[in-house]
């Protein structure tokens, strides 16, 4: 027993110098960004500690519009899945079909089909339908990079209510429509919600897609502006750039807090359940 | 009242299936049109595999592909390593494995833009905190500035980031394992590394194929992180292969040979799903 004990405060203690250098880079982020202008680079804690930066951020260049943009495209596509991937789970979760087990693999395909392959194309696609630098094509396309996800969230969740609900009231004269709007949805509630955050972080987050499909300043989400910002400010307004950096990382680190447990069952279950 | 629902399970299912379809898998397929064409000033012709046969006598294309290779191997390796270690220490059912695991999983929750800004300061020529460390072995030279250097970065960077894809992966793998096993194990008097090689391993090598395959159809498909890092340099040092047809599309409008390198990414990614699917029909039938 002594032994065990000695051996776990060994691994302990390994794994959290582990975590340290795990969060480094981002505790260093938010560092920089609290020096002031010119000192950020020179040392690791500030010698003068200012919040200077967050407030130059809001007046510097359109970034205020760039954090709208991502709220709009990445709010407007997590509806759009969460709406579709709950319809969708409740079926593959609940009812026995012809062709559920195509449906099935075709999602898990879809799941697996990276963005990277199909992007040169959309952006052909959208540019024929004039769809270039519109909100439309990047809630369309998160909406649909979202659903395949989703759906295997909100299929757990399905399968934890139980059935008595729906049997219930169904033996109430509720017609199936019914009982999945009004009993089995409310309670899936927290399913739903934890399916939105959990898109809204994928899109806020996304880089590349926005990086090819808009290239107007004004249509600009926060991830592309702050690329746009490194190329300027690296080397001489770090401070101002770490600022960015941290208005980006709070909202996708505080969903993820909320969101946890089914963030990472999401992760495992879709790659690993078929 | 079955044969009134029969149309319902279908209402529910195809407005998800037919959006992905359109959005997702129409343009996929698309792709195999647009790699038979070039634009030309607009007006768009048809040139058969011509964009095919230019990808086979690219010294570019195979020079990502090799950047590429090596892009996976390392991270491959690197990760599931690190990944190994973590899951066999977190499997251990340690007070503090929630904490631990919650910060593991941060960097992947954060943009690869914001990650590849710190990174890039962490090697910064003479502030960089990293670079100062690592100076007196480099004789000063910011090792992101050399082709090795970027590369090797660019791979840390990444490693960093999806270590907890690999550790979760595992470590569902390793619980389902029984306790007993290693009880027994150890009452047979058979050190740690030992009970690991003959009992455990066999259990989990399924997993780990798994995780193996899953990190290498990831680290095909990565262009993120190294855009933010590198943007492909210095020079092309680390234009892999998605980066590659970014370039080409983005920056140089060859939307054609774009499309043809999009398609051979595709047929990439489908072999890898092969071997994906029937590692993971193993490790089911195994766990079943």
């Amino acid at each position: 027993m002594k032994q065990k004990n000695a051996i776990n405060l060994l691994i302990n203690a390994f794994l959290i110098a582990f975590c340290i250098v795990i969060l480094f880079p981002v505790v260093y982020a938010v560092l920089v960004s609290l020096h002031r202008p010119g000192y950020g680079l020179l040392s690791i804690i500030p010698d003068i500690w200012t919040l200077e930066n967050y407030q130059r951020l809001f007046i510097y260049g359109k970034f205020p519009r760039y954090i709208l943009n991502s709220i709009i495209n990445a709010a407007g596509g997590a509806i759009i899945s969460t709406a579709l991937a709950a319809l969708a789970g409740y079926a593959f979760a609940r009812l026995e079909f012809k062709g559920k087990r195509i449906m099935n693999a075709y999602v898990l395909g879809m799941m697996m089909l990276p963005g990277l392959v199909s992007i040169i194309p959309i952006y052909r696609i959208a540019s024929d339908l004039k769809l270039i630098n519109t909100y439309t094509i990047m809630i369309l396309v998160f909406g649909a990079y979202g659903i395949p996800l989703g759906i295997w969230i909100m299929k757990g969740f399905f399968e934890s209510i139980p059935r008595v609900l729906e049997e219930a009231a169904a033996i109430d004269g509720a017609t199936p429509v019914q009982a999945l709007f009004q009993v089995v949805m409310p309670i899936t509630l927290p399913g739903l919600i934890a399916t939105f955050l959990i898109n809204f972080v994928y899109s806020w987050n996304n880089f590349f897609t926005p990086l090819v499909l808009i290239s107007k300043t004004d249509m600009k989400m926060a991830t592309v502006g702050l690329f746009d910002f490194q190329h300027v400010l690296e080397g001489n307004q770090d401070e101002l750039l770490a600022a960015a950096c941290v208005v980006i990382m709070i909202p996708a680190i505080a969903i993820f807090l909320i969101t946890r447990e089914y963030f990472m069952r999401g992760m495992v279950e879709g790659a690993v359940k078929g | 009242m079955k044969k009134k629902l029969s149309l319902y399970p279908y209402l529910l299912t195809l407005p998800a299936l037919v959006f992905i379809t359109i959005v997702s898998l129409y343009p996929t397929l698309y792709s195999f049109y647009l790699s038979m064409t070039r634009s030309k000033k607009g007006i768009i012709e048809f040139v058969g595999l011509r964009n095919y046969s230019i990808i086979l006598r690219s010294a570019d294309f195979r020079q990502s592909l090799w950047l590429t290779i090596i892009f996976t191997v390392f991270y491959v390796l690197l990760t599931v390593i690190i990944a190994y270690i973590l899951a066999l220490m977190l499997n251990r059912g340690l007070k503090l494995t929630g904490v631990y695991m919650t910060i593991i999983f941060l960097p992947w929750v954060l943009s690869e833009i914001t990650s590849g800004v710190v990174w890039r300061w962490m090697f910064y020529q003479d502030y960089g905190i990293i670079q100062n460390l690592l100076a007196p072995i480099f004789k000063g030279k910011a090792l992101i500035t050399t082709n090795w250097g970027a590369m090797a970065i660019v791979i840390a960077a990444t490693t960093w980031r999806s270590i907890s894809f690999g550790m979760l992966l595992l470590l569902a793998g390793l619980q389902t394992v029984p306790r007993e096993i290693y009880e027994a194990a150890s009452i047979d008097g058979s050190n740690g590394w030992n009970s690991f090689w003959k009992v455990t391993w066999p259990l989990v090598r399924p997993t780990t194929i798994v995780t193996t395959v899953f990190l290498t159809i990831q680290a095909i498909n990565g262009v993120g992180m190294v855009l933010a890092i590198t943007e492909g340099g210095p020079g092309r040092a680390t234009e892999i292969l998605g980066l590659h047809m970014y370039r080409e599309a983005m920056q140089f409008y060859n939307f054609g040979y774009a499309a043809a390198l999009s398609v051979v990414l595709l047929l990439i990614n489908i072999v890898l799903a092969a071997f994906y699917l029937r590692a993971l029909e193993r490790e089911n039938a195994l766990a079943g």
